[in-house]
């Protein structure tokens, strides 16, 4: 529609600005017509009038030289002397046939007419017109209009007869009709009436025009003649106006059809200016639908062409950069695998009701690789591993890179028997080793499997069952755990765990185990970790797994951990007071390391129980570290303040760097138990301990390996300067009282 | 003006006996002195007081000459011939259509054959049928004393016998005829300033002239 208004806007504009100026240029020659009229027609009347008088004088000249002549005859003048009336009456008519005068009248100087061609006159008779006979005594000769008794007009010639003195006058009369005036008029252009001035006859007329002076559309003028006569003459304004009429219409034709081709040529240049923008707009119209792959038509050279070349250039920008965003958008950067959203969004697309499994792969120990050998390993060990896992992915299937070293399958319609066995597919997969720089990396993985639509009904929910099956894998050692077999209780279960935990916390089901912690170094027992226990009245022992992370995600845990504080400070203000050297360990959650009074409460505990500062040790997971390291590094510096020992717990699991730790008050690193558990099997995970043990004591960090359970990882962690030891290798966790007995016991038996 | 001077020393010589002259003015009303006027001198009782011996030139010529009357104006005695000799090289057609002398002498060269007797008192206007321009005046009078006026108006009568006359004059180109005197002639020599209410002659143009035209 726009299109087409402008190229209307632009014929209308031409077009309009044509007809503006033409009609301008017909108003100009109109009035100037009008004005050339008016003034042609003064002055061909003016001209008219001039030709007229001069035609007068020249006829009259004309008829007193005929006259003259004719009076000059020697026989004319020799008869008129005769005096004889017959004679003269005779010689007149003859003579005045001669030069065609209708009226001969010869007159004697005493003013007595002697002989006359009018019957109506005699001899004797006074000369009828005086006055001329008055003016040619004094001029010689005279003429002038006069009407005879007979009402007819003439032009009447007075001249004197010589001999050779003047012995009489001629009159020679010559009729003034119709056909003078027609004559007149012949010359003149003019229509020729005259008129005796106010009477309303004509006295002769050339019949064209009005017959009264001024009529519409007739310019006339009036020429006075002698004898109260007037010559009247007129102009039909028409006959001016005619050419001038004539030049208007032409020039009208040629304006309407200049405005006809100016309109046709302004309609087809716009239209070649408007097509190309119709063009354009369509292309900008598949842009904004997200169509680039169009290319616009070829651009001419002109302003449009410029314009349609910088289009183009936009249009291959757009798809660019588009292209670009949707793979930041939905493509990891690192693998070239699709990213979360893109699993989100596959997801989505899954068919409703055809079901599927969602499988969530983890690299075990992968940020103590990280660590151990550099990012740029890390990455490049990541790199390898998508590429052993794109092949296994099967059609309709997609395989997304979630976060770090966590990856996921979206399984279309797979069941458990499918999911299971993509699972074993999977690890078979990874078993084969990745080289690196001609460097062989074992790495093992674990995947928790979730299946839709029976363990959830979106992604989110079916990720994080994954997830948790994911962990249950890792802690089982199994490979693989499904969601449904790890999968948290029925929700009614879990809802009722919040009651009984405060209940829990009030009866005093919870209690504390501690669990010794070997310094390899002395082979001493220098401290034991304070393990929360929950004896369930119904259910038995519940597992901390079961548990804590519940208390966490609930918030539960802020009060749980209070209890526990107290519970182990008091507990060593008791072995203090005994007389035993050794630190007690107390967990810390993330909720628990941003509690703003966290550091005023442990400080109320130690002095309110008389304990020494170095006699607690505070055990932070990297995760609880991670949440707000802003928030959580004053605390620590808060407590580390006070001279509390501070330990990174389950060390490698997370993602926290040495870099960053090194920034923190921390003592003591505690690498998790996946690390130990094959140390004397792997050269891999004996390499990662080693390089990690060195790299914090080079940090000034003291290194606590979990999870030993055999004699010769012991020794071998004695052997590569591990500080402490912990785990069943050593002893079990057991209560306080137990504590006491099993310590006498160790020192007993260190000491044979 | 030769043969007008001829006639007026004839008619002094003929005076010479008699009583005293009369010499008159004659002017213009506008009081300008008027050429080519005729003083008549005529006696009151008819008888003609001229006596046999004196008796007057009975001859007299008007020529042509420059294709003009010479004289323009001529006073003669009834009785009188008149020679119309042609001294141009052109032909003359002269005529005169006035009541007292008709007569017509047509085309001709040198003299012609016989002059022209005016036998009848009066004014005689004779013209030229060629030459339209040319005009002559004769007054032909009874009395033999008369005379014309010269470039200075003046005319001068001698050899009237003394008496009673009438004193008129006359004018080719008076507008009106004017009222004669009564004069009384002695030995005294008569002087009379006249008024005559006339046009002084102008030579009309040679219209023939423009002989470029032809």
């Amino acid at each position: 529609m726009s299109s087409t208004s402008l190229r209307h806007r632009i014929a209308i504009v031409f077009v309009g600005l044509l007809v503006l100026v033409m009609g301008l240029v017909l108003a100009l020659v109109h009035s100037s017509s009008a004005r050339i009229v008016e003034r042609e027609t003064q002055r061909e009347l003016a001209v008219g009038a001039k030709v007229f008088q001069r035609l007068l004088e020249q006829n009259q000249r004309q008829l007193e030289t005929a006259a003259g002549v004719l009076s000059a005859d020697f026989a004319f003048r020799e008869a008129i002397a005769t005096q004889d009336q017959p004679t003269v009456r005779s010689v007149i008519r003859n003579h005045g046939q001669r030069i065609h005068a209708q009226v001969m009248m010869v007159t004697g100087t005493d003013g007595k007419m002697i002989a006359t061609t009018q019957s109506t006159f005699a001899a004797g008779d006074p000369f009828p017109f005086p006055d001329l006979l008055a003016a040619a005594e004094a001029a010689g000769r005279s003429a002038g209009f006069r009407q005879m008794r007979n009402g007819q007009l003439y032009q009447v010639v007075l001249v004197p007869i010589l001999a050779p003195t003047r012995i009489a006058w001629v009159a020679m009369g010559f009729l003034v009709d119709d056909r003078w005036a027609r004559d007149m008029a012949g010359v003149t252009g003019l229509g020729v009436h005259i008129v005796r001035a106010g009477t309303p006859g004509l006295l002769a007329t050339s019949g064209n025009g009005a017959t009264g002076a001024g009529g519409a559309g007739v310019a006339s003028v009036g020429v006075p003649l002698d004898g109260g006569l007037q010559a009247v003459l007129h102009l039909p304004v028409a006959q001016v106006q005619a050419p001038f009429e004539l030049l208007q219409g032409r020039l009208l034709a040629v304006i309407v059809a200049a405005v006809l081709v100016f309109a046709l040529g302004s309609v087809m240049l716009a239209g070649r200016i408007v097509r190309p923008l119709n063009d354009l707009s369509a292309a900008a119209r598949r842009i904004a639908l997200g169509d680039y792959a169009q290319p616009l038509p070829p651009a001419q050279g002109d302003e449009i062409g410029q314009l349609a070349g910088s289009f183009e250039q936009m249009r291959t920008g757009i798809a660019s950069r588009e292209d670009r965003i949707v793979r930041l958008a939905y493509v990891d950067e690192l693998t070239d695998l699709p990213n979360r959203t893109r699993f989100l969004e596959a997801f989505g697309r899954l068919t409703p009701g055809g079901g599927g499994a969602v499988m969530v792969v983890n690299i075990d120990r992968f940020a103590l690789i990280n660590n151990a050998l550099g990012h740029l390993v890390g990455d490049r060990l990541l790199r390898a591993v998508a590429g052993q896992l794109q092949p296994l992915v099967p059609p309709g299937g997609i395989l997304a890179r979630l976060w770090g070293d966590q990856f996921a399958f979206l399984l279309e319609g797979a069941g458990v028997d499918a999911a299971r066995g993509f699972a074993d597919a999977v690890l078979a997969a990874l078993r084969d080793p990745v080289t690196l720089d001609g460097q062989r990396l074992d790495i093992e993985a674990g995947v928790g499997i979730a299946l839709y639509p029976d363990d959830g009904l979106d992604a989110a929910t079916l990720l994080r069952r994954a997830e948790l099956a994911l962990a249950a894998a890792k802690r089982r050692h199994s490979g693989v755990a499904f969601a449904s077999e790890t999968g948290a209780e029925p929700a009614h279960e879990q809802l009722s765990l919040i009651g009984d935990m405060r209940r829990a916390l009030l009866a005093g089901e919870f209690t504390l185990a501690y669990q010794p912690k070997l310094a390899l170094g002395s082979g001493r027992i220098v401290a034991v970790e304070a393990l929360l226990r929950w004896q369930h009245p119904e259910r038995g022992s519940i597992a901390p797994a079961r548990f804590i992370p519940f208390a966490e995600q609930t918030g539960f845990i802020r009060e749980i951990t209070p209890w526990v504080l107290e519970t182990a400070v008091r507990q060593a203000a008791v072995w203090h007071a005994a007389g035993f050297d050794i630190a007690v360990s107390a967990n810390l959650s993330t909720l628990d390391l941003l509690d703003p009074y966290l550091g005023r409460r442990v400080r109320g505990l130690l002095e309110a129980h008389a304990v020494p500062a170095r006699r607690l040790c505070l055990e932070i997971t990297e995760s609880a570290l991670m949440d707000d390291p802003a928030q959580a590094q004053a605390h620590l510096d808060e407590l580390a303040a006070l001279g509390i020992k501070l330990s990174i717990d389950d060390y490698g699991v997370g993602q926290a760097s040495l870099a960053y730790l090194k920034s923190l008050p921390v003592d003591e690193l505690k690498l998790d138990r996946s690390f130990i558990t094959a140390i004397t099997e792997s050269p891999r995970n004996a390499a990662i301990v080693e390089s990690t043990i060195m790299l914090s004591h080079a940090l000034g960090l003291s290194v606590v390996a979990e999870g030993v359970e055999t004699q010769a990882e012991l020794r071998w962690l004695r052997e590569h300067g591990c500080d402490i030891a912990q785990g069943y290798g050593i002893a079990r966790p057991m209560t306080a009282a137990q504590l006491q007995d099993w310590l006498a016991d160790f020192v007993a038996k260190t000491t044979a | 003006m030769r043969p007008s001077l001829l006639v007026l020393a004839a008619a002094l010589l003929a005076g010479a006996a008699g009583a005293a002259p009369v010499e008159v003015l004659v002017r213009t009303p506008a009081g300008v002195p008027l050429a080519d006027a005729a003083v008549l001198v005529e006696p009151l009782a008819g008888v003609p007081a001229r006596p046999r011996g004196h008796a007057p030139a009975a001859h007299a010529a008007i020529e042509q000459r420059g294709r003009e009357f010479i004289p323009w104006m001529t006073v003669v005695q009834t009785g009188t011939s008149i020679d119309f000799p042609n001294n141009d090289t052109v032909r003359h057609h002269v005529y005169s259509f006035s009541e007292p002398k008709r007569f017509e002498i047509k085309l001709y060269a040198g003299k012609p054959g016989q002059p022209i007797v005016f036998d009848k008192p009066g004014q005689i206007d004779i013209g030229c049928n060629i030459h339209d321009w040319m005009e002559a005046h004769v007054l032909v009078v009874d009395t033999p004393y008369f005379a014309r006026t010269g470039a200075d108006g003046r005319a001068t009568i001698a050899g009237v016998p003394a008496g009673r006359y009438r004193l008129r004059l006359w004018h080719p180109l008076q507008k009106a005829a004017a009222a004669p005197d009564e004069i009384e002639i002695g030995d005294a020599p008569l002087r009379q300033t006249l008024v005559l209410d006339a046009r002084a002659r102008e030579p009309k143009p040679h219209t023939e002239d423009d002989t470029d035209h032809y």
